[in-house]
């Protein structure tokens, strides 16, 4: 319960304090996003299938929004940031497609 | 979820996709589970369940971490509408801006017609009032006609030139599909087509309403062509006025209209003519005064002054 009060708590925050992000950093929000998305799924998942750990998922929400808008922010260095967003979000979103299946099987027995 | 079946030789890029497509889960949930498992099967001396605590820690730590998912995902969203609000306003400004001008170049295009037709009407009542003047009015009537300064209207040939279409295989994702450089109209090809209808006997001609007169240029500025400095954007219709027989056979017997024609087969430019009844060429404005000398002392009563009428009160 209190996990799922954080996640709303932090959309009205978001929302309401409007927040000013540094140029630099915007380009990363999305992909920065789509990371936590699936670290969250992630979470989710392991919780149904009984398995979940609080520090395994704070550890992989980190990193991997660290490492997504990393990769990215080395591909704009080297000049093919596109074409890394789009593998991060490639392979990201098979993830969360994955963990959402195994999600809606724990769900609907289907 | 199953793994691949162990030990058969896959290739590198099938093995990284099973990996992909199997293991959606982190593998440390399991791995920390199964550390969790063995720590509990192991009897620890001092603590039987764990309390409470570190529970509520772990959910806390959990919750802290959602609030942040959530803060990001806001905040993402919020950018995104932000910057795509602000393009649309800077967008909408700049067609404004593109209108307002636009407008203001009409009305005062307009008001340039007003004065040079008031310029004209003056002059010519001046001129009808002597001999010599009559004489040099129905000169300046063949001249005017000469100088694309005067409508005229009759059959004639229509050449169309517009750019290549796009590629059916371009990717449009991500804005407007990529034009070829290669399929974009020149000024090189308008002039060609001009000069190739001149050469086969057109009498008069203008390009999107631009009527082309002795003066008139025709160039590139940036992406867009200038006929009479005036930017006319694809597809770009020449209209000439000619015989209705001979200047259709002659242009497209012409060097001109082969050369159109293999630019249509090399890289796709339209390249196209009909031939119509009756066209409607305006008038050009090129009238600009620039040389003025008395007729003769006496009949000379202001109208050899230095200034340019035409520029008066605009």
């Amino acid at each position: 319960m209190i996990p799922i009060l954080g996640l709303a708590v932090g959309v009205v925050l978001g929302l309401l304090l409007d927040p000013d992000v540094p140029l630099w950093l915007q380009p990363y929000l999305p992909i920065a996003v789509v990371a936590a998305l699936d670290a969250v799924f992630g979470g989710v998942r392991a919780r149904f299938d009984r398995i979940f750990d609080a520090k395994v998922f704070v550890v992989s929400f980190v990193s991997n929004v660290v490492v997504a808008a990393l990769i990215v922010f080395l591909g704009d260095q080297l000049g093919v940031g596109a074409q890394l967003s789009t593998a991060v979000v490639v392979v990201l979103g098979i993830r969360i497609f994955g963990n959402a299946a195994a999600i809606r099987r724990h769900l609907f027995r289907a | 979820m199953s793994a691949p079946a162990p030990g058969r030789q896959r290739s590198l890029g099938a093995s990284l996709l099973d990996q992909v497509l199997a293991e959606t889960l982190d593998p440390a949930y399991a791995q920390a589970a199964a550390a969790r498992a063995e720590r509990a099967a192991e009897p620890v001396a001092g603590a039987g369940r764990p309390s409470w605590l570190p529970r509520h820690r772990g959910q806390l730590l959990v919750a802290l971490t959602l609030l942040l998912a959530g803060l990001l995902a806001s905040v993402t969203y919020q950018e995104a509408a932000l910057g795509a609000q602000g393009r649309e306003q800077t967008r909408q400004a700049l067609r404004d801006d593109i209108r307002e001008e636009s407008e203001a170049t009409d009305a005062l295009v307009a008001q340039l017609e007003d004065l040079t037709a008031q310029v004209g009407r003056t002059r010519d009542q001046a001129l009808a009032t002597t001999v010599t003047g009559q004489g040099a009015l129905t000169r300046l009537a063949a001249a005017e006609q000469g100088a694309a300064v005067l409508a005229v209207s009759g059959p004639g040939l229509r050449v169309t030139l517009d750019d290549a279409p796009p590629p059916a295989d371009s990717d449009p994702v991500g804005g407007a599909p990529e034009q070829n450089a290669a399929g974009l109209v020149q000024d090189a090809d308008v002039q060609l087509a001009v000069n190739g209808l001149w050469a086969a006997g057109a009498e008069a001609i203008s390009i999107n309403g631009q009527r082309v007169g002795a003066t008139t240029a025709i160039r590139q500025a940036g992406g867009a062509i200038l006929v009479n400095f005036r930017p006319i954007a694809p597809p770009y219709d020449i209209e000439a006025i000619g015989d209705s027989e001979g200047l259709p056979r002659a242009f497209l017997a012409s060097y001109e209209a082969d050369t159109l024609a293999r630019l249509t087969l090399d890289y796709g430019v339209v390249f196209d003519f009909a031939r119509v009844g009756d066209l409607d060429l305006p008038a050009g404005s090129g009238a600009e005064l620039r040389h003025a000398r008395p007729l003769e002392p006496a009949a000379a009563s202001g109208g050899a002054a230095g200034t340019d009428p035409t520029t008066d009160g605009g």
